[in-house]
């Protein structure tokens, strides 16, 4: 468990090199959310973006990304939603560790 | 709003990439405006064709890497991307190796795109 | 046709790619240190006569240059020239 001061006021991590799976489960029980198999595909997906693009994504590119690599069932908002409800682009860069997009609202 | 009156904005980019915070600045504007369905085109202009330099290494000087968050562009529909022709031969620019895909343009080509654009926004 | 503005000296990138952009029927309005490339005579000015260009020049910051004497006063205008300007073109580029 990382301690509090490690997260910023919104509750993304300050430090990005602190993060591993076990800070992920944290975010996401701090969020309510329990993490499935379909959650940590997204995560995965989300730690790409930010290697290929050196930037956390807004929810279209995150749509736009997710049908190009795991196909058009996934690449929907619906089902992005679902998964993290609310702003699946800012909760699930949270939980995967990622800077706070810049343009979410 | 309807698309059919939705102003075009064209972001004149004059800046390299590291040089000031402009460069970063404008690109963030892009990506902000497409993300509210803003119809967003670039133009690379000047100095602004030195931010398409490949195997841009920021994290050797401690910032983010423009590069590759260009390269990110078409995920946002941005597809309106420009460069000035006469800028990409000054500094022998490899266009094919550019982190996003960009058109070259003449200097009457891009008096033309100016004219085609409501709002001209100059970084 | 596009009212330009350039806030930059003639030695910058913003004056030579302002320049190179120039179209007939343009305006240019020069303020801070764009008002140097009014100075009759030098290369900067003598671009701007070629380009045809319709150029101004802020009043204010040309006297605050101390160059005001050395501009026809045809070219200068207030703040109000420069409203009046924006009204009469519907796109504006900035230089600087």
């Amino acid at each position: 468990m990382l301690p509090p001061d490690a997260f910023d006021r919104d509750g993304f991590l300050r430090r990005l090199d602190d993060w591993t799976p076990d800070v992920a489960r944290q975010i996401a029980s701090a969020e309510g959310l329990a993490l499935t198999e379909g959650h940590w595909e997204i995560i995965e997906l989300l730690r790409n973006y930010y290697r290929e693009f050196d930037s956390s994504p807004a929810m279209r590119p995150l749509v736009k990304y997710c049908a190009l690599k795991l196909g058009s069932d996934k690449g929907r908002s619906i089902y992005l939603m679902s998964l993290f409800p609310g702003s699946p682009a800012k909760l699930g860069s949270k939980i995967a560790g990622l800077p706070k997009p810049d343009n979410c609202l | 709003m309807a698309a059919s009156e939705a102003k075009r904005v064209l972001l004149v980019i004059r800046h390299s990439p590291y040089g000031s915070s402009l460069a970063r600045a404008s690109i963030d504007l892009a990506l902000a405006a497409a993300a509210f369905d803003q119809d967003v085109s670039l133009l690379f202009l000047g100095d602004g064709v030195l931010q398409l330099c490949p195997d841009q290494q920021a994290d050797a000087v401690g910032s983010r890497n423009l590069g590759r968050l260009l390269a990110s562009l078409p995920l946002y529909d941005i597809t309106q991307v420009y460069v000035d022709a006469d800028a990409v031969t000054r500094y022998r620019l490899d266009l094919a190796a550019a982190p996003v895909t960009a058109q070259a343009l003449d200097r009457q080509a891009i008096s033309q795109l100016m004219g085609s654009h409501d709002h001209l926004v100059g970084f | 046709m596009i009212l330009h503005t350039l806030n930059a000296s003639p030695s910058s990138a913003a004056f030579a790619d302002c320049l190179r952009l120039i179209s007939p029927g343009d305006a240019l309005l020069l303020l801070g240190d764009g008002v140097y490339a009014a100075l009759p005579g030098t290369p900067a000015r003598l671009a701007l006569d070629d380009s045809a260009v319709q150029l101004y020049v802020l009043h204010d910051d040309a006297a605050a240059a101390g160059i005001l004497g050395r501009i026809d006063s045809a070219h200068l205008i207030d703040i109000q020239g420069f409203v009046e300007l924006t009204e009469r073109f519907s796109r504006q580029m900035a230089w600087y």
